[in-house]
């Protein structure tokens, strides 16, 4: 595995002020595989996809993406991959054919082949009718789907795509994960996805990475991660905000915290889904009015809460991400 | 080779004409400039022509012309690295550095959409000063070798401000572009010839590269060429310095573009 995938060895970036973004990580994606890249803000992903996609050299480690290596062979590497990053890019002056012929340029394709290539990929994420307009008037959504079709214009053997659906509503986001997933299913193309959306990797990815604080902290299969943690959770919602407080109090002999919503308190149940009338009556007990009660099985959100002690949805880590090389 | 130094470099090109063509106005300021000096210089000055010691023989307007065309060479061609500035700016030069195999094809391209502009505004400024009777006493080939100066500046300040908007990648640094090009240029005899410049701006001007380039040009306009040889071995000299200093920029950029 490796040879046309990704490889990567150790791999480190440390910024100014000894901030280590990247802290020495190893992973392996097959060719075809959709690679999930899990972790919140300044965890480190997209300083990873930077290294990986030639932007940024590591201060550390090795990388090869479809073989080459990442910092003796940058244009070999550019020419393998299709890259949509965050903020999708593009010049608002241009229209979508515009923007197609650039890329295909950039590539080596004629104009011929950028617009039959580019008409191609138009249709599929459902911009032929824009096409012709001016890309400043496109929606974000659109932007988005645009972006997509241009990483693919040159047939890339490896597609990084950074936070591709944030800010995508429902529709779009769904449309998107549809064309990823044909993407590697149908043109074998290896896909590395790096979200914040734990819905989006459980979908899309064969296996997840979960990154954190620089450093891999799990790895595998989204069903075997969650397998590895086992037992349910169970979240209440107390009536009354103010009783979150003692409702907290009131689940801790029955498991450790685990992932809730914003409004809820959640346990993982030491003694499985059998404690929940032990719960109710201890809850009971404590005057606790409870407006829901429900079992959840194991998510990624629980995973990253396992290995790392936090939550990762809704986690905002203030350490800024890629800040100034110390390098440069 | 697909993604090749060329093929880069067209594609910038292309896209940076086509930005052009629909958003004119960006050369608006790169041909009112000249104009205006033009005007003021040629028009409010022409006095100057009657200076004992000024002798030249294609006129005021033709002499103010050289510098009016160099100047515009050099400052069309700084345009160049303030477009790219702003592509760092709006992220846009993020998706060419990743979809760029060849990186070089990067400042080529943008140098080469200099000179297209440098073209367009030079046709145009050409057109308006032999309409509003300049005197062109040199041929083809000197009309030529004019042209050919003004290319090689254009190309040189694009490289200089390329590089300078690798290195900071923020059109902040527009400013910064332009001054360094300015003094050069106006640390020249650029109102008289250098014999009638004295003191400090005659010391100065007589070691500006720029003063040889000006001298040159005016030598075409006037039928009688001078310094040719000297001139283009400098304006050569300082291409292939900002050469230099914008494909080390590149390798800069490259280490720190995140």
């Amino acid at each position: 595995m490796g040879a046309e995938g990704i490889r990567v060895e150790g791999l480190e970036r440390e910024f100014k002020g000894g901030i280590r973004a990247v802290d020495g990580i190893d992973l392996e994606v097959a060719p075809g595989e959709i690679y999930g890249f899990l972790g919140p803000n300044g965890a480190g992903k997209s300083t990873t996809v930077l290294m990986l996609v030639t932007l940024l050299p590591p201060t550390g480690g090795r990388a090869t993406v479809a073989g080459f290596d990442v910092v003796k062979q940058g244009p070999q590497v550019r020419r393998m991959i299709g890259a949509a990053l965050q903020e999708a890019a593009l010049d608002d002056f241009l229209t979508g054919w515009e923007h197609m012929d650039l890329q295909g340029g950039l590539h080596g394709l004629s104009r011929k082949e950028s617009r039959a290539r580019g008409g191609e990929l138009l249709e599929r994420v459902g911009l032929v009718d824009a096409a012709d307009r001016k890309v400043g008037g496109y929606s974000g959504g659109m932007k988005r789907r645009l972006d997509l079709a241009l990483a693919l214009i040159h047939r890339p053997r490896v597609l990084f795509l950074d936070e591709p659906t944030t800010g995508l509503d429902p529709q779009s986001r769904s449309a998107l994960w549809g064309e990823v997933e044909r993407l590697a299913r149908e043109e074998g193309v290896t896909v590395f996805l790096t979200t914040q959306y734990l819905e989006e990797a459980d979908v899309l990815a064969g296996r997840v990475g979960i990154i954190d604080r620089g450093r891999i902290v799990a790895e595998g299969t989204p069903s075997a991660l969650k397998a590895e943690i086992g037992r349910v959770s169970l979240e209440a919602i107390p009536s009354r905000s103010e009783d979150r407080e003692r409702l907290r109090a009131a689940l801790a002999p029955f498991g450790k915290p685990a992932a809730h919503s914003p409004r809820g308190e959640a346990v993982r149940l030491s003694g499985g889904a059998e404690q929940l009338a032990d719960v109710v009556r201890a809850l009971d007990a404590a005057r606790i009015e409870v407006a829901e009660l429900q079992l959840h099985q194991p998510s990624l959100d629980d995973v990253f809460l396992e290995k790392t002690g936090r939550s990762l949805e809704g986690s905002d880590d203030s350490d800024a991400e890629a800040p100034e090389p110390a390098a440069a | 080779m697909s993604g090749s130094t060329a093929q880069v470099a067209r594609a910038v090109l292309r896209r940076t004409t086509i930005h052009t063509y629909k958003n004119p106005a960006i050369i608006v300021p790169a041909l009112a400039f000249p104009l205006v000096f033009l005007v003021a210089f040629a028009g409010g000055l022409s006095a100057v022509s009657s200076v004992p010691g000024f002798d030249f023989a294609a006129g005021y307007t033709a002499f103010q012309f050289v510098f009016v065309f160099l100047q515009m060479s050099a400052f069309g061609g700084i345009f160049s690295g303030y477009r790219l500035a702003e592509d760092f700016e709006s992220g846009f030069a993020r998706r060419l550095m990743v979809a760029a195999p060849q990186r070089l094809g990067l400042i080529i391209g943008y140098t080469l959409a200099g000179l297209v502009r440098f073209a367009l505004i030079g046709v145009i400024l050409w057109v308006l000063a032999l309409a509003t009777g300049m005197q062109v006493l040199g041929g083809v080939l000197d009309v030529l070798g004019i042209v050919a100066l003004g290319a090689l500046v254009s190309a040189a300040c694009a490289l200089w401000s390329i590089g300078l908007a690798l290195r900071y990648r923020t059109v902040d640094i527009g400013s910064f572009m332009q001054t360094p090009i300015f003094v050069l240029l106006f640390i020249a005899p650029v109102y008289v010839p250098l014999v009638l410049l004295s003191g400090w701006i005659h010391s100065a001007a007589s070691i500006n590269p720029f003063t040889l380039l000006l001298d040159a040009a005016r030598g075409f306009i006037t039928g009688e060429p001078v310094k040719v040889i000297a001139a283009f071995a400098a304006a050569l000299g300082i291409l292939a310095l900002m050469w230099v200093w914008a494909t080390s920029q590149l390798r800069r950029a490259e280490r720190a573009v995140g």
